[in-house]
């Protein structure tokens, strides 16, 4: 240990050495982090999947700056170790505003820690479920969207794929900068070349990738159908399904078989319904002509008519396109941290989690999406939605294989999560500033404090199923014996709240009658007044159980 | 080249020219201060290797031709160019390093006149291959020169010079290179080196036994970095299972000293360590000529190796595993002691 921290002593000295070479560029002034754990302290846990953990932390002898952490347990992730190279290779050799890469990678024991910039708000796709879960307003969609095309124009144009593009995957930070993360499924058309000997020609649009990867629903047609190939316009499909997932707050899932655990199961993650509800009344008018334009491209069925990211950022839609400032100012607002948002999406997903064989999905997860068909898209322009069509047959088993995919996902680091907004920081920030920026905040505090009541009472559901899941397990421990105890008392409970129930069901049931019967009377005492003895007897009775009841 | 009408398109040859000549000057300059004229030389430089590159690529536009790749490939081999280009690939930016060695890497694969005249060159100036291993050392530049010297070693004479020069032994701790992305890297390298070209490795192997696998032993299947266990013993079965090294697989099963360390690679908690140590294992049991140390090792063993056997699973249904391990069960199960 000693050694190595001295090692990586020297590393960042000669780092400094480099970094004043007058004729090295971009790639030098990267300060170098040292490869050992022992420089880095562990602050907070911050995204969680099948086979990796996030961690917030500091880089001591770094002045102590806050990375990101992302720690890979080896063992569990599948066996090809290549992919993992083939990653970390990537993530060090792009150099991209747009592009999260890495500052260093090494092993720790059987993982695998690769150290990158903390971006502090985040990942759209949390903020999104957070802050935002009908969508972004159109300019903040517009900005997104802009900066992640640049960052595909400079991957395509080095020949890589990033094969997973999807709100859960861009990531923000506090300036608003927008930057594409995780590199686990990207291929590169220049490997895949050496590997299958396929053509010599990476770039032109001859070059196909046979392999399927991806997360579903974000699954280029090609990708899926992948015997035929498919190139860098899959990365243009994905991107066209991210626009709709950025202005609905979840990617396009309608039309779907009503089977019924298909649709629970898609509820729990995507909020199914609320997308039902909304979609029809408000979306038709939303959204400006050009954003519809330009989705429809992307989302063309055949992969040469999309066009390229290079393209696509000449049009007319990014024309008035604002900075990076907008997301500061529209969406990073009052937004809960992403601790605290990681923290209680844990709470979350803890009973889901629970009912669901982790263990099997994480072996499927492979096999199953070679086995999931989506039979086709169809893009409805006007709504700006898109529908994808499921064969009949199957359907449990396609979507619990979304489900599978979703969860063992391990770049989503803040996937899931729900918002706890701070509006205590909201109120104080609010208070100090001037008048005109009180107004602003208070309509930022108002919007904190519905999506605080929103998030509270997810809370208050999470919390009632977890204990009902900790109340199950204890009931496994207890004794038969107990158990019977328990269920009796609760019985007896019951039954005792029944009979208190059925006795003042009786009781109010004789003073309507007794109102009614003395009704009557008074109207035969009004016109018949010497009659009905037996009336009479009743309304005697009945007076006293009144005053009883009014006693 | 300044004219008053359009520039003639430029033929690969005068590109590659181009380039060699910004290269030769690039070399001769090292850190003037004109940085001035500098940018502007390194921005042409720039320039005309991404251009080497969509040559020999295409681009998004138009496919590669064969013809225009042809020249590229000969004029670029028919002088020093590699060279200049390896020498100065540190001094050029990011994004020219990358496309130079993807350049670098499809040259490679050229062919003129059905002869890959990349694999004369390179055993005429067989020391580049010293940079490029060099090159491990250097965080910065370990990545390219890596994926160059991977190129390089698909050709068999240039593969047989770096497993019998000295810098075979110096893998050993390239693999355990402290940074991730360039210990894979390494080990990459390694691993091609170890099994693309068959002759070559049986020969190379069978001459360099002893020190060869001494190191392995002790360097990599008994390091304490997980990862670097985890692939040498992969490797290690790729290379043992590989049909045309049996004499030395023969030889490595035949040491009591080698079966200790592959049993206590059984035993590992890692999943993936223990698969892999099973395939290297059941070699010593599947040997017909056991000696009788290995015979002695195995019953003393037997009740605790059956009983991990019977415990011992992959994740995946896996038939041939599961022959290879009824296979193994029985064998020990069956083993007498021998000799006196």
């Amino acid at each position: 240990m000693k050694l190595s921290r001295l090692n990586s002593l020297r590393r960042v000295q000669s780092g400094e050495l480099i970094m004043k070479l007058p004729d090295d560029h971009d790639d030098s002034k990267r300060p170098q982090f040292p490869p050992d754990s022992t420089s880095y302290k562990i602050i907070d846990e911050i995204g969680i999947g099948v086979s990796a953990v996030v961690y917030k932390a500091i880089c001591i002898p770094m002045n102590s700056a806050v990375v990101a952490i992302k720690a890979i347990d080896l063992d569990r992730s599948r066996a090809d170790f290549d992919d993992i190279r083939r990653e970390a290779k990537i993530l060090s050799l792009l150099s991209h505003p747009n592009i999260l890469n890495a500052h260093c990678s090494f092993t720790v024991d059987r993982r695998l820690w690769v150290v990158m910039p903390f971006m502090s708000a985040g990942s759209l796709q949390s903020i999104i479920s957070s802050s935002f879960p009908d969508g972004l307003p159109e300019p903040c969609i517009a900005v997104v969207l802009r900066e992640i095309l640049h960052a595909l124009s400079y991957l395509h144009d080095q020949g890589h794929l990033h094969r997973d593009i999807k709100a859960g995957n861009i990531l923000i930070d506090s300036n608003g900068s927008v930057k594409l993360a995780d590199f686990g499924v990207s291929a590169s058309i220049f490997e895949a070349n050496s590997k299958q000997g396929v053509s010599i020609s990476p770039l032109s649009t001859s070059m196909m990738l046979k392999e399927v990867a991806g997360t579903p629903y974000w699954m280029a047609p090609e990708v899926i159908h992948s015997h035929n190939g498919y190139s860098l316009k899959a990365d243009i499909w994905s991107f066209g399904i991210t626009a709709l997932e950025l202005a609905h707050g979840r990617p396009p899932l309608s039309h779907l078989p009503p089977s019924k655990s298909l649709l629970l199961k898609i509820t729990r993650r995507f909020r199914f319904s609320d997308y039902e509800n909304h979609r029809n009344c408000k979306n038709k008018n939303k959204f400006s002509k050009g954003f519809k334009e330009l989705v429809a491209s992307c989302l063309d069925q055949e992969p040469s008519r999309r066009p390229c990211a290079e393209k696509l950022l000449k049009h007319p839609f990014f024309k008035n396109c604002k900075g990076p400032d907008l997301l500061v100012k529209t969406i990073l607002q009052g937004l809960p941290s992403v601790e605290e948002r990681f923290k209680l999406g844990k709470l979350q997903r803890l009973p889901s989690m629970k009912t669901e064989e982790d263990e099997e999905e994480e072996e499927l997860e492979k096999e199953i999406i070679k086995q999931r068909r989506i039979s086709g898209w169809n893009f409805n322009e006007d709504g700006l939605e898109l529908d994808p069509v499921f064969p009949g047959e199957n359907c449990e088993e396609e979507c619990s294989i979304i489900e599978e995919k979703g969860s063992g996902d391990l770049s989503e680091w803040c996937s899931g999560m729900s918002d706890l907004s701070s509006p205590v920081g909201n109120e104080r920030g609010g208070g100090g500033g001037g008048g005109e920026e009180e107004v602003v905040d208070r309509e930022s505090i108002v919007g904190g404090l519905v999506a605080l009541k929103r998030s509270l009472d997810e809370q208050r559901r999470a919390v009632g199923s977890l204990i009902e899941l900790i109340e199950g397990e204890k009931g496994g421990e207890m004794s038969r014996e107990e158990q019977m105890g328990r269920l009796m008392e609760k019985m007896t409970k019951e039954l005792e709240n029944e009979r208190k129930r059925n006795f003042e069901l009786e009781m109010e049931l004789e003073f309507l009658r007794l109102q009614i019967s003395a009704a009557y009377n008074n109207n035969n005492n009004n016109n018949n007044n010497n009659n009905n003895n037996n009336n009479n007897n009743n309304n005697n009775g009945g007076g006293g159980a009144s005053t009883a009841i009014n006693n | 080249m300044k004219s008053l009408f359009k520039p003639k398109p430029r033929t690969p040859v005068d590109v590659v020219r181009q380039t060699r000549d910004l290269l030769i000057y690039t070399d001769r300059n090292p850190d003037t201060k004109d940085t001035k004229r500098e940018e502007k030389q390194m921005l042409e430089l720039s320039k005309n290797v991404r251009e080497l590159k969509s040559i020999l690529y295409g681009n998004s536009e138009s496919e590669p031709v064969a013809e225009a790749c042809a020249q590229l490939t000969q004029e670029f081999f028919r002088e020093n160019t590699l060279r200049l280009l390896i020498k100065c690939l540190p001094k050029l930016n990011l994004e020219t390093r990358k496309d130079a060695t993807q350049v670098v890497a499809n040259l490679q694969r050229q062919q003129v006149q059905s002869r890959l005249i990349a694999s004369d060159y390179l055993e005429a100036n067989i020391d580049l291959m010293d940079i490029l291993v060099a090159g491990y050392e250097n965080t910065e530049m370990a990545l390219h020169y890596g994926a160059m010297l991977r190129e390089c070693i698909r050709h068999q004479s240039v593969a047989k010079y770096v497993l019998e020069s000295q810098h075979m032994k110096k893998f050993f701790d390239y693999i355990q290179l402290p940074n991730f992305d360039i210990a894979a890297d390494a080990a990459a390298t390694f691993k091609e080196l170890l099994t693309r070209h068959k002759s070559t490795v049986a020969e190379f192997l069978s001459k360099n036994y002893d020190w060869f696998f001494a190191e392995y032993n002790s360097k990599l299947l008994e390091s304490t970095n997980y990862i670097t266990r985890r692939q040498a013993v992969k490797l290690l079965g790729d290379i043992l299972l590989d049909r045309s090294n049996s004499a030395v697989m023969t030889r490595y099963v035949s040491s009591r000293e080698n079966l200790r360390i592959l049993m206590n690679l059984l035993r590992e908690s890692s999943k993936s360590i223990q698969l892999e140590a099973f395939h290297v294992f059941k070699l010593f049991v599947a040997n017909q000529n056991k000696p009788a140390d290995i015979v002695g090792i195995l019953v003393a063993n037997r009740s605790k190796l059956l009983r991990l056997f019977a415990d011992f699973k992959t994740d995946k249904e896996d038939e041939q595993f599961e022959a290879d391990k009824a296979h193994v069960v029985r064998e020990i199960a069956a083993l007498e002691p021998k000799g006196p």
